[in-house]
């Protein structure tokens, strides 16, 4: 069955609308989306419930970056964790489509590292989590969505010279791995690749899901999970209607299993708002807080010819700070740079010569989802002492690369700050730093607020992903891992929810002689 | 690359007010003024594109944008002193009030600001002048080409 076939718009329903099936699964992003393949597969019969809208990857593959984030991110790319005290406001990506957040990775792809493993198969005692059990997933994901080495030739100038100043260092660099098939270095990973080349879900997983007979809705609005003596029986929401694009048609649908897998913002709205009084519900987010540092150089780095992100170092990981090659639209890459008028357009039309690279804090947590006065939650971060010193040890790092590489001019993320001009220009960064309230900081892998744990009162899922509190009720996406993982977040996820749909395949019967 | 004509239709739904949309184009020529005037009849345009890249947001996050719009609106008198709504201003003082609030040690003012300049940025370099104008040559790639090359 086609992708067309499958899907219904739900801002195109006028009339309620009742479904009855084996299981359903909220959000169709790295979490939902491989589970309702592994179910399909079984034989199941699969509704995918997913609150954004469908586009096809022609469609957003041909969007702007603008009007690709409004469609594809939730609020229009412009949502945000709250600092509590010295934090900065951190901006948060992630998706609101058919295929979430995976349409808008870099493609990065990384496998939970065995010490974080170690960390929970033996201090948490979730035995399951050991580096071997998890192999045979990490390899059946890798396989699925083709995940390959960025070949050097695929480079921008702009990596190749931070590489070349990271060598200066004595920092090694190496080739990030990505999800993709026939790059053509684009730079536009993040917007929705324009040549399908990346493997994201929809490419990825949801054909094969839709092949095998689950069926899924868009602009479907899931408001809560219906249960009956302490099991889940099915959901209900509304469908947003095609003007306003606020809920208006209701639908309910009846299942033997519920799966939730709206994300680590949203999963935990939607158990609080079901009447779940779980205390971990919401708690314990991670964010992995990112950092931008722009570079000017005096020759022509044309990053957007290239890979978006080619190279990473985890040199400095025991500090807990991860390197990674970026890059973005050129437009995008405008918003981020100090200053505004004559100076901003000063720099600005230097953009062929701006070389861009990242880093990322593999964090202590901190956050906090809460429901509040809309359906969007209001996300709290408060970062640690040793986060915020981890935070401006990786911009000094970034820097000095920077200068290193032959940069004449460093643009640091710090509102208000101007361009520097030399390495010493950095040490203020480590020995009077600014407040971390004014470094603009971003995240794209929200992990950790209905985490796995070995017993009830230490967070809301067992390790099969089966909530504590209600039989029948599945967790798998980002928000069960239990800790931060210090690495993108796109395999884990996967990884982990193809160990719980395997686990859910395998004891069907136990879930079905329940339901009945 | 021309737009995709989408299998379904966008949400309708609109954000700013006419107090907003009139303000919004002064906002712009602050931000972005440099030697050159900013042409008028642009900036229309330009706000309606504004609308509907907000109008996707949540109502929570909308209203913040807005309330965001009514300090910088009425707040010139507190920030410089002057007894004058932000239209009012003359450009200078419009890019003098901006700095002050990029500048200012309460960090919720200077949030204001790069909120606003973020969004703005990011939609004011799109249109294929000001790319141009970037140095950005448009959807030419060559690097591939030596990977696809390789046996």
């Amino acid at each position: 069955m086609s992708a067309c076939d499958a899907i219904l718009h739900g801002r195109e329903q006028g009339a309620p609308f009742f479904a009855k099936v084996d299981a359903v699964i909220v959000g169709s992003g790295s979490g939902g989306a491989v589970i309702a393949r592994e179910l399909a597969r079984d034989g199941r019969s699969v509704l995918v419930l997913e609150e954004g809208g469908h586009y096809t990857p022609e469609e957003y593959g041909r969007m702007t970056p603008s009007h690709s984030i409004r469609r594809l991110a939730r609020e229009a790319g412009l949502a945000v964790a709250v600092g509590r005290g010295d934090t900065p406001l951190i901006s948060v990506m992630s998706g609101k489509c058919v295929g979430g957040s995976s349409l808008l990775t870099g493609g990065v792809c990384f496998r939970i590292p065995d010490d974080v493993l170690h960390d929970w198969s033996t201090g948490l005692g979730l035995g399951t989590l050991t580096p071997d059990r998890l192999a045979p997933f990490f390899d059946e994901v890798e396989e699925t969505i083709h995940v390959e080495t960025v070949p050097e030739a695929l480079r921008s100038r702009g990596s190749q010279l931070f590489v070349e100043g990271a060598a200066a260092m004595g920092v090694p660099m190496k080739s990030l791995r990505r999800n993709t098939r026939g790059c053509q270095g684009a730079a536009r990973c993040t917007f929705g690749c324009p040549h399908t080349a990346k493997m994201s879900v929809d490419v990825a997983w949801l054909p094969d899901a839709y092949a095998h007979g689950a069926r899924l809705i868009s602009d479907a609005l899931v408001e809560r999970v219906d249960f009956a003596q302490n099991r889940a029986t099915g959901v209900r929401g509304r469908f947003l209607d095609q003007e306003t694009g606020e809920p208006r048609v209701p639908f309910t649908v009846q299942a033997k299993v519920v799966i939730v897998a709206c994300g680590s913002l949203h999963t935990p709205v939607l158990l609080r708002r079901s009447g779940m009084d779980t205390d971990a519900i919401g708690k314990h987010l991670t964010l992995h807080p990112g950092f931008r540092v722009s570079a000017l150089f005096n020759e022509d780095v044309n990053g957007w010819d290239g890979a978006m992100q080619s190279v990473y170092s985890d040199h400095f990981l025991k500090e807990g700070i991860t390197l990674v090659g970026v890059y973005s639209a050129v437009n995008v890459l405008a918003a981020a740079l100090p200053g505004f008028g004559k100076e901003q357009r000063r720099v600005t039309s230097e953009m062929p010569r701006m070389g861009v690279f990242g880093g990322m804090v593999h964090d202590d947590g901190g956050g906090r989802v809460h429901r509040w006065l809309s359906r969007e939650p209001l996300v709290t971060y408060r970062m640690s002492a040793r986060d915020r010193a981890r935070m401006f040890k990786g911009i000094q790092i970034l820097g000095k690369m920077a200068f290193r590489a032959g940069a004449r001019e460093v643009m640091l993320p710090v509102f208000g700050s101007e361009a520097l001009k030399s390495e010493r220009d950095l040490d203020f960064l480590t020995e009077r730093p600014p407040p971390a309230a004014r470094v603009e900081s971003m995240a794209f892998h929200p992990l950790g607020s209905a985490k796995m744990s070995r017993d009830p009162r230490g967070g809301v899922v067992k390790e099969t992903g089966e909530a504590w509190a209600a039989d029948n009720l599945i967790v798998a996406d980002g928000s069960v891992l239990p800790t931060s993982i210090g690495v993108n977040s796109q395999v884990p996820v996967m990884a982990m929810s193809l160990k719980i749909a395997r686990g859910l395949c395998d004891d069907w019967s136990t879930y079905a002689r329940r339901a009945s | 690359m021309p737009p995709p004509v989408l299998h379904q239709r966008d949400f309708a739904r609109t954000t700013l007010r006419p107090r907003h949309r009139a303000l919004m184009p002064k906002l712009v020529e602050a931000y972005f003024a440099s030697d050159e005037p900013l042409d008028l009849d642009r900036l229309e345009a330009f706000t309606d594109e504004v609308d509907a890249a907000i109008s996707t947001a949540s109502k929570t996050l909308r209203a913040g944008l807005v309330a965001m719009l009514e300090i910088i609106q009425w707040s010139p008198i507190f920030i410089l002193g002057k007894p004058s709504t932000f239209e009012g201003l003359s450009l200078e003082d419009r890019a003098r009030f901006l700095t002050r609030l990029e500048r200012s040690s309460f960090v919720p003012l200077a949030l204001i600001f790069v909120a606003w300049k973020t969004l703005l940025t990011m939609l004011y370099f799109e249109a294929p002048e000001q790319l141009a104008a970037l140095g950005y040559p448009g959807e030419k790639r060559t690097r591939y080409l030596s990977v696809v090359s390789q046996p």
